[in-house]
């Protein structure tokens, strides 16, 4: 019978680390074994594509979220600070945006309260791997209600920053043309009403991750949309024409 | 007055710059850590407002590039280790999923696009050990320390990688 060596032999080979007894022992079972000769041959073309990997270029709307916080924090800083502390609150959250005013500063408002707010869908509860090392006593119940806490407030987070996102957004549409605002519209209530059967989906199954899943992501499908659509308009305003239709082309493309 | 001093003193433009040069390797780096381009951009963004805040202690006693390098890759640790916290997921069923057959064949090169989207559906704790390693060229004490693993599980998170890559590559 045939002893192959052990997957993390053929790895340690392959990317150059087995030693000169290990090597001895394992190139003459290469000579003959073309399964081994395989793993090694894949392990070798996976590290070598790896390093050929090149950069990724961030989206253009990156730039202009990016700037217009900035412009945020330079002009508006004690409001903003003020502002983000109160949109922890949902309650205050709505009320405290009349302060702000322009464009600009609503927008990178909105977006500094979303951007710190990420929703991590819970996996399979576990109690005893939850509770593992950590010498509290969590249990599977806690554990669930908590998640749903916690789902509560990004839902409600979201929620915040996409009514924002939305005032502005439908306050400064007249500088669109027609179809893109149509196309606008159009991608909105598709996401809408994703999100409307995510959320029915986790109502009628609180623990259920792929629904969670489904929710945050078409909120966040809507944040993404909202933001483009302000980040165009803001492009139109600057006479940015090449800007304005990157930003555009991307629109058509949400949604579907 | 230089780019740094500029953005030091408020200098949008300049910070732009500086934005634009630096901006698709910490993107790159974000997307990879975070395994999807929605967080790697959220990351960016907050790298780059983080960045904003702290370039005046900024001191030039390492270049720019990898200063703004050791801030990005922090905070991509840092949420690494927030989700890694609330998930408290690792790796433990990759033994079973990385079972491979040994003849099966692969003899074309691997697309840059396949691999990205393999990496992005690698399990967390590997993903970033791999990243780091095999992509980003820390050794295995590195990635330990930066990861807060030891050693040999960086060695051993870095090679289920390997076996997982080759399992979801060989599907297509």
């Amino acid at each position: 019978m045939v002893m192959h060596p052990n997957d993390a032999t053929l790895n340690d080979y392959a990317d150059g680390t087995l030693d000169a007894a290990g090597r001895a022992t394992v190139e003459p079972h290469l000579a003959t074994c073309a399964g081994c000769r395989q793993t090694v041959g894949d392990l070798r073309e996976i590290m070598r594509a790896t390093g050929e990997l090149g950069l990724r270029e961030p989206p253009v709307r990156a730039w202009s979220r990016l700037e217009r916080a900035i412009k945020m924090e330079q002009e508006h800083a004690p409001v903003a600070r003020s502002l983000q502390a109160s949109a922890s609150g949902p309650a205050k959250a709505g009320h405290s945006m009349r302060y702000v005013t322009g464009l600009a500063a609503a927008a990178a408002l909105v977006l500094a309260t979303a951007v710190g707010m990420r929703y991590v869908p819970a996996r399979q509860i576990d109690a005893p791997a939850a509770s593992a090392g950590t010498g509290a006593a969590i249990t599977a119940d806690e554990a669930a209600q908590s998640i749903e806490a916690e789902l509560r407030q990004a839902e409600s987070h979201y929620e915040n920053a996409i009514k924002g996102l939305e005032a502005i957004a439908s306050g400064e549409q007249s500088e669109l043309d027609p179809r893109t605002a149509a196309t606008l519209q159009n991608n909105l209530a598709v996401i809408d009403q994703a999100i409307s059967e995510s959320r029915a989906a986790v109502r009628s199954q609180p623990g259920s991750e792929p629904a969670q899943q489904s929710l945050i992501d078409g909120f966040k499908t809507k944040i993404g949309l909202l933001q483009d659509t302000v980040a165009l308009i803001n492009e139109m305003r600057k006479g940015n024409e090449s800007g304005a239709a990157r930003i555009a082309s991307g629109l058509k493309q949400k949604g579907h | 007055m230089d780019l740094v001093a500029r953005c030091q003193a408020g200098d949008v433009d300049a910070f732009e710059t500086v934005y634009r040069e630096h901006s698709a390797r910490l993107y790159t780096l974000a997307c990879r850590m975070a395994g999807s381009t929605e967080d790697g951009e959220d990351l960016l963004q907050e790298i780059f407002l983080q960045v904003y805040r702290k370039l005046g202690s900024f001191k030039g006693e390492s270049s720019l590039g990898t200063w703004l390098y050791r801030l990005a890759l922090n905070h991509c640790l840092d949420f690494v280790r927030s989700r890694q916290a609330r998930m408290n997921k690792l790796t433990e069923t990759l033994d079973a999923e990385a079972s491979f057959e040994p003849t099966a064949r692969r003899d074309t090169p691997i697309a840059r696009l396949d691999l990205e989207r393999a990496i992005e559906r690698l399990p967390e704790g590997c993903r970033e050990a791999f990243v780091l390693h095999d992509v980003e060229g820390f050794d295995h004490k590195e990635v330990g320390d930066l990861l807060g693993i030891a050693e040999g599980t960086s060695k051993s998170q870095v090679f289920k990688a390997r076996l997982k890559l080759r399992a979801m590559l060989k599907g297509k």
